[in-house]
């Protein structure tokens, strides 16, 4: 094949002559700046460019949540329009989910997957870089919301035809996250122009498109890292030898592919609904509104798994490197994984018990529900007997990790309490439910990524972040937090509803909520003050040693940074915690002959995947357009679907090219080995 | 994998030729029995049985010997049969979740 | 050729190649896709069994809408198209692209005469009343045929850029056989699933007097 002709293996890309792809355009290889980050398909900037943009959107959700807990300060507040609000807490939850922990925990897949199993990159690096991207267009529709809501608060539409012409002018989704149909959908008869009347504003339509588009991008994701999990383990790692993080990753992307399907069905239903009148969920043409909500859990749970079984993964890499001892129970924590996995996708309708199910499916989905506590509880207590006994260093992400334990196990509690559908009726929509999904998904889920983010930062910039500003920081995170959602407990079952945008003074609500809106702040700049050491860490911090916190697992046997081909020779494994064993125990890891001055194949760079990725930009923004009836909009969605073939199709006939790098030779294993033994 | 054309590889290509071969008219002729059988006036559930059993003939002839899956690596088997067995599940769920007597029937009209 | 290829092309773990392990995975993940599509699809049939109403009021019956001798011949089409692409791929395993290019031509063909069917179908039943505005029926069943018809076109777009492909005389090997099967697996599973669309969307309908789910209440009109 063309594309296999490769010149003589070169120290540095840079050294390459420019290179044509087989459609005879120029391959950005050798570029450098910013056009090697915008055309790079080396998973570990992959990573970090996830990391930096999952960050700017955990705190642009920090403010939107930080809006609301103001605005709930005090009784009878006007701080914000109730419609405001709508928007705040609809955008908050979207944003944290789909812009915050989804992509920071796609950060930690794509820079250590790779790592962990000793492989040199991801199986589709292009399609890795079209996911980044994608996701990226995707998190860019959803808050273009945003700037249409203040430009009509603004008032800069008010002398256009179309404007004049809407009905609703919220331009920022206000339908929450999980947008239950009929307030999201429509009612009544299409008109002539195919447009049936709707009970809310283009920022569904936004909201609805800009999913989509994030939906794409973690399929694809997925695909990829199923196949690079299964099929790029170095020898001698078995799927019993993979460290638990990997692990916990190739079940979330299980569960991703197969969860996302029904709310991409889904999506289509309501944009059909909204921009073409059908009828799916429109209550006066017979259709059920019922069923968006069973369509929507049937994602929307698994989604809670997809949520936290990456962070249990980091916790089960982090506890056992502090406690000085191997994870207790390895097979069984890959099994409950499994199993928590498996489970999730028998239960979506305990968010549902309140419809009027049946006595039938209410009991059979609260058993359910219960038995899912069982494998939870067992890493529980695998973790626990994983500290058990051990030399515990209170290191930051250790700290981070055992808060992340605790909070989860109270998150852990609530929920239970939830699965009886008698006790869920009393407790449905109220603070009590918010202040259980917060302990899980913040008190769980924040706290387990920071624990990795404080974990890893060393080995993916060769930089130790200062320790005590972290320490500072949990302990603001996790004060703040249980001051801010502690008391929500209490609200919820003294009857204050969710969604609401105040309440009146004398309902005994007041020292609560002003003591949660004490607390969210606190936490805030708790997570502020650990999101900004981080960065200052990236550019400014110490430099470290390549393996600082005696590492376990294979990726602290490379260097930091970790150079461009990732392994000078690729590994061969004899045992788990690899990396632990080479270095303290009987079974040294090998390496094969590869590498050296033969050279390591690098993918080429390309910029397809993001031309692809441009066009779900346009038709991202021009569905919602069209919706808002602005002339030619509809020209927007077709040039977007064009430019979305047109970057595949180049995608596919430029060709992988690639490029021979040579790597340090003689040195089988580039870590100081040495260095690290004589600490102990 | 790129291996050269052995005479073995020649002959197990030929030997799928006349399996697919086989298979197509086989999958023609049970695609007639399918149109044929709803006009047989046979009780509804018998008929619903076979032309369920005769769709899912069709179903697993196409993706075991068109798709190969009876040749290939088994890990890709289970891998769709997971994706399978999760829809068909699920199907089965929602449907039984839906009653005609818990909506308004005022939409019958 | 073949030994720089090997030196590119590292042996994967499982031995499955990836391209082809990345395909059955989306054909799993799109498994779900049309199971909620079917799910709604049956779900409104289950409760609405009489069919819909056009815009003069008259009420329809699904049965009496579908032709059924048109569906058992795309049907068949699509089926027989599932054979040429299955010897398209042998023939690429064997090397015979001359034989690729007369097998993936008669697909895409029978592609195209499916997607014509669809469009006459489209417009007959517009024409007898059954818009995706005027009834629940109307939009699953548009939107659950038009995905499948979407497939369909997707696929046969893939397959006319392959068979171009071929004559720039880069399509061949291993690569270029593996790139043909895994455009074959997905144009089979695109049959696999209209199998299951023609048994639950249009032959139950034809059972006993009343199709399968029979017409539930008695018309108010």
């Amino acid at each position: 094949m063309s594309h296999d002709t490769h010149h003589a293996p070169v120290a540095s890309k840079l050294d390459l002559a420019p290179e044509r792809s087989d459609l005879g355009l120029l391959r950005p290889d050798r570029s450098t700046g910013l056009m090697d980050w915008l055309t790079t398909v080396d998973h570990k900037k992959i990573g970090i460019l996830y990391g930096a943009f999952a960050m700017f959107f955990f705190l642009l959700g920090g403010v939107e949540a930080l809006a609301i807990r103001t605005q709930l300060a005090r009784p009878d507040n006007d701080f914000v329009t109730a419609r405001m609000y709508n928007q705040l807490f609809t955008m908050h939850g979207t944003t944290m989910i789909f812009l915050g922990v989804m992509p920071l925990s796609a950060a930690f897949f794509n820079f250590l997957i790779p790592l962990q199993i000793g492989a040199r990159d991801v199986a589709f690096p292009r399609l890795n870089a079209f996911s980044l991207w994608t996701f990226v267009a995707g998190s860019f529709v959803l808050n273009a919301s945003w700037l249409f809501e203040f430009g009509h608060l603004a008032g800069w539409f008010k002398d256009f035809a179309w404007y004049k012409s809407l009905v609703y002018t919220d331009f920022a989704p206000a339908n929450g996250w999980f947008s239950y149909a009929p307030l999201s959908g429509t009612f009544g008869q299409a008109d002539a122009a195919l447009h049936a009347p709707r009970f809310t504003g283009v920022g569904t339509d936004f909201w609805i498109i800009g999913l989509q588009i994030l939906g794409v991008a973690s399929l694809a994701a997925s695909f990829n890292f199923i196949c690079t999990i299964v099929n790029m383990r170095a020898k001698g790692m078995t799927m019993m030898r993979l460290p638990v993080f990997t692990w916990m990753t190739l079940i979330t992307a299980i569960l991703i592919i197969l969860a996302f399907p029904a709310i991409t069905v889904a999506l289509i239903q309501l944009m059909f609904d909204r921009q073409f009148g059908a009828n799916f969920f429109n209550p006066s043409a017979g259709g059920q509104p019922i069923l968006w909500q069973h369509l929507f859990w049937i994602f929307g749970h698994p989604e809670v798994y997809i949520l936290v079984l990456p962070a249990m993964g980091i916790v089960s890499e982090i506890l056992p490197t502090f406690s000085g001892k191997s994870l207790f129970g390895y097979p069984i924590i890959v099994f409950s994984g499994a199993v928590i996995g498996f489970l999730g996708f028998a239960v979506w309708s305990h968010h549902m018990f309140t419809t009027g199910l049946g006595a039938v499916p209410t009991a059979a989905f609260a058993l359910l529900t219960m038995a899912i506590a069982v494998p939870t509880g067992v890493k529980i207590f695998n973790w626990l007997g994983t500290i058990w006994g051990g030399r515990i260093r209170f290191t930051p992400p250790m700290v981070l990790a055992l808060g992340f334990i605790w909070m989860f196990m109270c998150g852990g509690f609530s929920g239970v309490m939830h699965s009886s559908a008698p006790a869920d009726s009393q407790q449905q929509d109220s603070y009590f439910v918010i202040a259980h999904f917060h302990y899980v998904l913040l008190g769980g889920v924040l706290l387990g990524l920071m624990a990795g983010l404080y974990f890893w930062f060393p080995k993916i910039f060769g930089r130790m972040p200062k320790a005590s500003v972290a320490y500072v920081a949990s302990g603001m995170v996790i004060l703040g937090f249980n001051l801010a959602f502690g008391p929500m407990h209490y609200l919820g079952l003294a009857g204050m509803p969710r969604r609401t945008h105040t309440y009146h003074a004398g309902m005994g609500w007041d020292t609560w909520n002003f003591v949660a809106t004490i607390g969210a702040f606190i936490l805030g700049i708790g997570v502020f003050l650990a999101f900004a050491n981080l960065v200052w860490t990236a550019f400014k911090g110490e430099k470290c040693s390549s393996d600082p916190w005696d590492g376990r697992t294979l990726e602290w046997s490379l260097p930091s940074p970790v150079p461009e081909y990732n392994f000078a020779r690729s590994p061969i494994i004899s045992a788990r915690d690899a990396y632990i064993e080479h270095k303290h125990g009987g079974h040294k890891i090998g390496y094969e002959s590869d590498g050296g001055e033969a050279g390591v194949h690098m993918p080429s760079q390309s910029w397809m995947p993001m031309l692809a990725s441009f066009g779900f930009l346009l038709i991202g923004m021009g569905m919602p357009m069209l919706a808002m009836m602005i002339p030619h909009a509809g020209w927007i969605v077709i040039a977007g679907i064009g430019i979305l073939f047109l970057g595949i199709w180049l995608w596919a006939l430029e060709g992988p090219g690639g490029y021979m790098l040579k790597t340090p030779s003689g040195s089988t294993s580039p870590s100081p080995v040495s260095a690290t033994s004589s600490t102990h | 994998m790129s291996a050269p054309l052995t005479k073995e590889f020649l002959a197990e290509e030929v030997r799928r030729y006349h399996h697919f071969i086989t298979l197509a008219l086989w999958l023609a002729a049970i695609t007639g029995v399918e149109i044929v059988l709803i006009f047989i006036p046979l009780p509804l559930a018998v008929i619903f049985t076979l032309l369920c059993l005769l769709s899912a003939v069709k179903f697993f002839a196409v993706i075991l010997w068109f798709m190969h899956l009876i040749y290939d690596h088994r890990l890709l088997f289970w891998v769709f049969i997971a994706g399978l067995a999760l829809a068909f599940a699920t199907f089965t769920a929602l449907l039984a979740l839906f009653h005609v007597d818990r909506i308004d029937t005022k939409w019958f009209s | 050729m073949s030994q720089v290829a090997e030196s590119s092309h590292a042996p994967t773990s499982t031995g499955i190649d990836h391209k082809k392990l990345i395909m059955w995975l989306f054909l799993a993940s799109d498994c779900m896709f049309f199971g909620t599509l079917i799910s709604t699809h049956l779900i409104y049939r289950k409760l609405y069994p009489t069919g819909f109403t056009d815009a003069e009021g008259h009420q329809h019956f699904v049965q009496r809408l579908f032709d059924i001798e048109l569906t058992s011949f795309s049907t068949f089409i699509l089926l027989m198209s599932s054979f040429l692409m299955a010897l398209a791929v042998s023939a690429m395993h064997k090397g015979q692209i001359k034989s690729f290019r007369r097998n993936v031509l008669g697909v895409i063909i029978f592609g195209l005469i499916f997607l014509g069917c669809q469009v006459y179908e489209f417009t007959h039943f517009y024409h007898m009343g059954l818009t995706i505005q005027n009834s629940v029926f109307g939009s699953t069943f548009y939107v659950l045929t038009g995905t499948h018809g979407t497939h369909v076109a997707i696929g046969v777009l893939w397959l006319i850029l392959l068979y171009f492909y071929s004559f720039t005389g880069k399509l061949g090997g291993h690569v270029g056989a593996l790139d043909v099967e895994v455009a074959g697996l997905y144009w089979h599973f695109v049959d696999i699933v209209w199998i299951i669309i023609f048994t639950v969307v249009y032959l139950i309908e034809y059972l006993g007097p009343n199709g399968f789910w029979g017409t539930g209440l008695p018309i108010a009109k």
